[in-house]
């Protein structure tokens, strides 16, 4: 009777018989949902407790981390290779006096006094500079430390005046010099560029390595560590368990603790990289193609086998060509992950951009350490990018 | 009978799960014959075959090939013997992403040299032959084309031809038209039956339709939980041993 269902009701259902199936019990009425709700809730509330998140941290350090924000926008990545006009002048502290210096045509320098003492108001004058073009003031200690002085701008005659308090330095015999932009010159890589650069080709050709020798030597184990292909030889289920162990083992040490291991080993740089990423490679690479071999299809080898095929004829156009193409999907994959990988081993100090932008960090040099990760994020989108669109031909 | 190609004493099966395929099994094949098994799923068929090539080893019995005992075989012999041997099979079992040519030739490897496959080297006369037998099974413009690419009917010519490269004796073939439609497993069947007609290879064949055992099979032989209950000629099966081959509740199908 369809029509007698009253709302919210179910027609009368049947008597159940004794002993078949109870309708379940609704989730909002089960204790042990409760239960689950109450032990999710304490996991989380400890786990909240004991990695100390304090969101107001959040707010009060955020002047720490603004400067690299802004640094983001304007990496260091071109210069300008200006035309300096430069003049100096010695001074000395102590009773010293410098030696006379030998009249040289073009800009020049005078102070009001070549020998002080720390803290004495000098005058610098400054003649026959380019007019009106911005200049800066220098100091340069006994062991050519330099430090500035001040700022100054030329007046249309090329002169200029400056004052500066003689710096505190160690040493006695010091010198004054000015340099004055001449000509802007045109817009080159900075050197942060090109090192930052340098690092990069680094990076890509440690990955390169590192993914390769995990090829060479993940193929053969691969093999080995495939439970169709090794059952049917004597001892061959020991070999698969053993392979499969290292590769399991391997696999559980991160690469970044693989490099520090190495970098005790065969020193600091990139090698260390690209034997940590070769062994973490091996056991990753290894575990995947086993299983590709794994997965083949048993009916064209028994079909090879039946033509009188010896092992290495069935390998050859049995297991050969139905693992090719995964074994290339699962190769780009990896170099994917360790060319991502090999930008933060240089942390531990195996080579790579790593090493760069940690001294940036380091030295709070933000528009550096922003080059250097622009430069990670555009090499590792390409890459990327290449990666997919080969995986998507052959696969 | 004069000179049996195959002779089979006593051929048992047994699983390591305790599945006993085949029980006692012995029969003889002349030279020339299209033997037919049937049987139901499950009865010992495909491990009759294989056990015949020794893609299955057997528990124990004999089994002679041209008067050489396959059983007791070494690796080199072994190999001699089953490049003698053709094989056809259900799901036609190509290397779905090589070219047809590829897995044509794939049948000649019991004769080339090992060495010759990590260069996939294959003598000019062998690929003009696989191509003389791709023509042969009628679809010779389809040899550089990647075999999955086909039809199951081209797919199990290939397969055909692939065995015709062994310069086989002995084709068996297990159930070679189970994955085709009707049309398709006559077409199939009959190059399989021109081979035994014209190149007088014997051929032992397991089949599911008894329609297609009487018109194809000079002989069959209907195998039931391992053993042989019915060996004879297609005109012997009345309803009563089809019966007995296939259970009470069988109905015959036919295919035309």
């Amino acid at each position: 009777m369809p029509g007698a269902k009253t709302l919210g009701g179910t027609p009368a259902a049947p008597p159940l018989a004794r002993g078949t199936v109870r309708r379940p019990v609704a989730w909002y009425r089960s204790w042990r949902f409760y239960l689950v709700a109450l032990a999710t809730l304490a996991v989380y509330v400890y786990g909240w407790q004991v990695t100390q998140i304090r969101l107001a941290e959040l707010w009060r350090g955020a002047h720490l981390i603004a400067p690299f924000v802004t640094s983001l926008a304007s990496p260091d990545v071109a210069v300008r290779a200006n035309v300096l006009a430069r003049a100096e002048a010695p001074f000395y502290y102590g009773r010293e006096t410098p030696p006379a210096a030998a009249s040289a045509s073009g800009p020049l320098l005078h102070l009001s006094r070549s020998t002080g003492a720390i803290g004495q108001q000098v005058t610098a004058v400054g003649e026959g500079f380019p007019p009106g073009r911005p200049g800066q003031l220098w100091w340069e200690n006994q062991i050519g430390q330099r430090q500035q002085l001040g700022p100054l701008r030329t007046d249309e005659r090329g002169r200029f005046t400056a004052t500066f308090t003689a710096p505190e330095v160690l040493g006695t015999r010091n010198l004054v010099f000015v340099e004055v932009v001449a000509s802007v010159g045109p817009l080159r890589p900075s050197p942060t560029l090109l090192l930052v650069l340098d690092r990069m080709v680094e990076t890509v050709f440690l990955a390169l390595m590192g993914t390769t020798m995990g090829v060479l030597f993940a193929v053969p184990f691969s093999f080995l560590g495939a439970k169709n292909l090794t059952e049917h030889f004597p001892g061959g289920k020991a070999v698969y368990g053993l392979t499969r162990a290292f590769f399991n083992v391997a696999r559980s040490i991160e690469a970044l603790v693989l490099a520090i291991v190495f970098t005790v080993w065969v020193g600091l740089g990139p090698f260390a990289g690209v034997l940590a990423l070769g062994v973490h490679s091996i056991a990753s690479l290894g575990k995947l193609y086993s299983e590709a071999i794994e997965s083949i299809d048993g009916g064209p080898i028994e079909a090879i086998v039946a033509t009188g095929a010896s092992t290495l004829q069935v390998v050859r156009y049995g297991v050969v060509p139905q693992i090719i193409p995964q074994f290339i999907a699962f190769t780009i994959y990896r170099w994917d992950i360790n060319v991502r990988f090999s930008t933060v081993i240089g942390f531990v100090g195996g080579g790579g951009i790593g090493f760069v932008l940690q001294q940036y960090i380091n030295l709070l040099q933000w528009r550096q350490a922003a080059t250097a990760l622009w430069m990670i994020a555009i090499v590792v989108m390409l890459l990327d990018y290449a990666s997919a669109v080969v995986r998507e031909r052959i696969v | 009978m004069s000179d049996p190609i195959l002779r089979i004493e006593r051929l048992t099966k047994t699983y390591p799960d305790g599945t006993r395929a085949l029980s006692d099994v012995s029969f003889e094949i002349a030279r020339g014959e299209f033997l037919v098994i049937i049987g139901l799923s499950g009865s010992g068929k495909s491990t009759l075959l294989r056990c015949i090539n020794r893609l299955i080893e057997p528990s124990s019995g004999r089994i002679e090939f041209q008067g050489r005992d396959i059983t007791t075989a070494s690796r080199e012999e072994l190999r001699v013997i089953r490049r003698q041997i053709g094989m056809v099979f259900q799901q036609f079992n190509l290397v779905k992403r090589m070219s047809v040519l590829t897995n044509v030739l794939t049948g000649r490897l019991g004769y080339t040299p090992p060495v010759w496959a990590l260069a996939d080297y294959f003598s000019a006369p062998l690929v003009d032959r696989a191509l003389a037998n791709l023509n042969r099974v009628g679809i010779p413009e389809k040899a550089y084309t990647r075999a999955d690419a086909l039809s199951g009917g081209q797919q199990q010519r290939v397969g055909i031809a692939r065995a015709l490269m062994q310069e086989p004796q002995l084709i068996l073939a297990d159930e070679p038209v189970a994955s085709l439609d009707p049309a398709m497993s006559h077409s199939v069947l009959r190059y399989i039956e021109e081979l035994n007609r014209n190149d007088g290879i014997t051929v032992l064949c397991s089949l599911h339709f008894l329609s297609l055992a009487r018109r194809y099979g000079t002989r069959i032989l209907a195998l039931k939980g391992g053993e042989i209950v019915f060996d004879g000629l297609p005109a012997e099966i009345d309803e009563a041993r089809f019966k007995s081959i296939y259970g009470d509740d069988a109905v015959a199908v036919e295919i035309t």
